[in-house]
């Protein structure tokens, strides 16, 4: 079970390996790209503005340091869909990744791209982004047609549905899931908006729209109105702690977000291949803080550390208890017991 | 070109198969002026066949029965039937093998989950797949996506979204290959380019709602839970999402759309298409690249 870290430009290597790093990822946008499609229609899951790298040369630097150090280096080509001009353009870029940087994986989303990328055989494997929401094993199925190794499955998923899935396709594939910082309050391979700056994310965005309920019954009395109001308003602060409770950070400085840290000791049992860590275009301090923390608790799980102790361990590393307790930060609900 | 109608169940077929009786099922004062905004606009509509089930929540698949009812009322009113399925998990493709055994051959089911394909490619071959709008990946963000339609100076980022991955001659051969011979799309708020069809790939469009976003984590579903508990993807719920629809306004844009209205109806949020949407959309039928439009009375989140 490695530790999979975000990693948007050379001088973070270093860090992120000190910290305990087993895997990375990253991206790519040729500025050619940007000229071409302005922001509108983005090359992977990140804004072309700080979450990539932008050129092949920066990226072999990095990957021929990373794998100085062992480290696997994968590349998102993760958009959920390209035109046929940019699937070319895609293509294209793929050759150039796997046969000239020497990249190890190239992580997609698009079934055209995936067939496409599976018939040229490249050296890079094939591993299939959380956006094509795969969700069930017969999905998982499908996908190994196209000669996949690696699935990343969604954040929606429970630890009961991704054991069940990891058992019925075990040594057939690698699985992947979330383990720290980005939530998605949507199914994410279904959700058909935008992060573009000018707008900002529609769930975060909806938080601050004005709300009215149309009820079906005869009469939406007060008591009703304000059973659904709670509601909304747990909702929107459920949404808040997906966004990092708000973007925000713990008094040390730490940045919040979504975390699966109590999930695993159930994912080392279960035998999942890695823990993503998410936020290519965070600031440095939190991509390393957040290998640290992951690192941390995935050695106690390697060394059969009993599950409630790694809990207990994990709360303390994010330092708010609170925020724990309030059950809306994690990406999975774990039986302490069990 | 064929008109399809989206029914609850048997009850919506007795009567007559007018559009007019159709777009009287809405009772929402705030989806009744769309529904009956694309009625009038479509005119005379003659339905041969009807769409029954949900694409976007495993909770509100029917129950065998109902689905039996639903399929023996459109076959006595002369309709041909289609199965909505839509993504699913373990459970919801345990629940599917229930229900497809029960179809007829020849009739459709919309997949929105590649496992659903597998399934129906293997179990059932004589079901027709056809591949449903949540696997089209077109953005069709409503908030700002009639803004980028509207700016002309971005030719080749507009180009790119009012398409999809169907643009590639790989994909839909791809579909073919997989015995996927029509895909069902949302009428998108940037305009559509459907010259894929000319490839020869059927296409169906909804009317005249389109879906935004989706989830396994339902806000209507946390009404019965503890607040810890509120919001988990998957966890059981009463259909609370039959009670109620929520109404977003756009107060907070930064462009002038401010009185845009964004309906949520349990997990997933739509928007409704506005009169030039839908002229385009009519024209598009008119123009043979459109071959099935689905007319769709309520929001989809019926509970059969």
């Amino acid at each position: 079970m490695n530790v999979l870290a975000p990693i948007r430009a050379l001088d973070e290597l270093d860090m992120l390996a000190a910290a305990g790093a087993e895997e990375l990822f990253c991206g790519i946008v040729p500025r050619e790209w940007v000229e071409r499609y302005s922001g509108a229609a983005w090359l992977n899951r990140r804004s072309p503005k700080g979450g990539s790298l932008e050129t092949c040369s920066e990226l072999r630097q990095l990957v021929d340091a990373a794998h100085t150090r062992s480290l696997p280096v994968f590349i998102t080509l993760n958009a959920p869909y390209y035109s046929a001009q940019q699937t070319e353009l895609v293509v294209e870029l793929a050759h150039q990744l796997s046969a000239e940087i020497g990249v190890d994986a190239l992580i997609v989303t698009d079934i055209n791209l995936l067939a496409r990328l599976a018939a040229e055989k490249l050296a890079a494997a094939l591993h299939v982004s959380s956006v094509a929401a795969t969700l069930n094993s017969e999905a998982v199925r499908f996908l190994l047609d196209f000669g996949v190794r690696r699935i990343i499955l969604p954040r929606s998923l429970t630890i009961a549905e991704i054991e069940t899935i990891v058992g019925d396709v075990r040594g057939q594939v690698e699985i992947e899931v979330f383990m720290l910082n980005d939530g998605c309050a949507f199914e994410e391979g279904f959700c058909a908006t935008t992060h573009h700056h000018s707008v900002g994310a529609f769930c975060t965005s909806l938080s601050e729209m004005r709300a009215d309920f149309d009820w079906n019954g005869p009469r939406l009395t007060g008591r009703r109105e304000a059973w659904l109001r709670r509601n909304l308003a747990d909702y929107r602060e459920w949404i808040w702690y997906l966004n990092g409770n708000g973007c925000s950070s713990t008094p040390k400085g730490l940045p919040y977000g979504p975390c699966g840290l109590c999930a695993i000791p159930d994912f080392h049992r279960i035998g999942i291949d890695s823990l993503k860590i998410v936020g290519r275009e965070a600031p440095a301090f939190k991509k390393m803080a957040s290998v640290r923390m992951v690192r941390d608790i995935v050695d106690r799980a390697r060394a059969a550390t009993p599950k409630l102790q790694v809990i207990e361990r994990a709360i303390s590393l994010r330092e708010s208890p609170e925020h724990c307790r309030s059950g809306f930060m994690c990406y999975y609900k774990v039986d302490a017991s069990g | 070109m064929e008109w399809s109608v989206h029914i609850r169940g048997a009850g919506d077929l007795d009567g007559d198969l007018t559009l007019d009786r159709f777009a009287r099922l809405e009772t929402s004062v705030r989806l009744q002026p769309a529904v009956a905004l694309a009625a009038r606009m479509a005119g005379d509509a003659r339905f041969t066949r009807c769409a029954f089930g949900t694409e976007f929540c495993e909770h509100l698949l029917p129950a065998p029965a109902t689905l039996d009812a639903a399929r023996s009322a459109a076959f006595a009113r002369g309709l041909a039937f289609t199965l909505l399925t839509p993504y699913v998990s373990g459970a919801g493709i345990a629940r599917l093998r229930e229900l497809l055994p029960r179809l007829a051959a020849g009739d459709e089911v919309v997949f929105s989950d590649w496992g659903v394909l597998r399934v129906l490619r293997g179990e059932f071959p004589q079901l027709r797949p056809v591949q449903g709008r949540l696997l089209n990946k077109s953005l069709r963000d409503p908030r700002i996506m009639g803004i980028y339609a509207a700016a002309p100076a971005q030719g080749s980022t507009l180009e790119v979204l009012q398409r999809s991955n169907l643009d590639n001659e790989s994909y839909t051969a791809l579909l073919a290959r997989l015995g996927v011979g029509a895909v069902e799309l949302d009428n998108l708020p940037q305009g559509m380019d459907l010259g894929f069809a000319a490839r020869g790939l059927e296409v169906a469009v909804y009317l005249p709602f389109g879906f935004i976003s989706t989830a396994r984590a339902c806000m209507a579903a946390g009404l019965h839970y503890r607040k810890p508990d509120k919001f988990q993807p998957g966890a059981p719920c009463r259909h609370e999402c039959q009670t109620h629809l929520v109404q977003y306004t756009y107060t907070n844009s930064p462009f002038d759309n401010r009185d845009q209205a964004f309906y949520l109806k349990g997990n997933t949020y739509f928007y409704v298409h506005t009169a030039p949407m839908l002229e385009a959309l009519l024209g598009h039928a008119a123009g043979g690249r459109v071959s099935r439009l689905v007319f769709q009375p309520r929001l989809p989140m019926v509970d059969a």
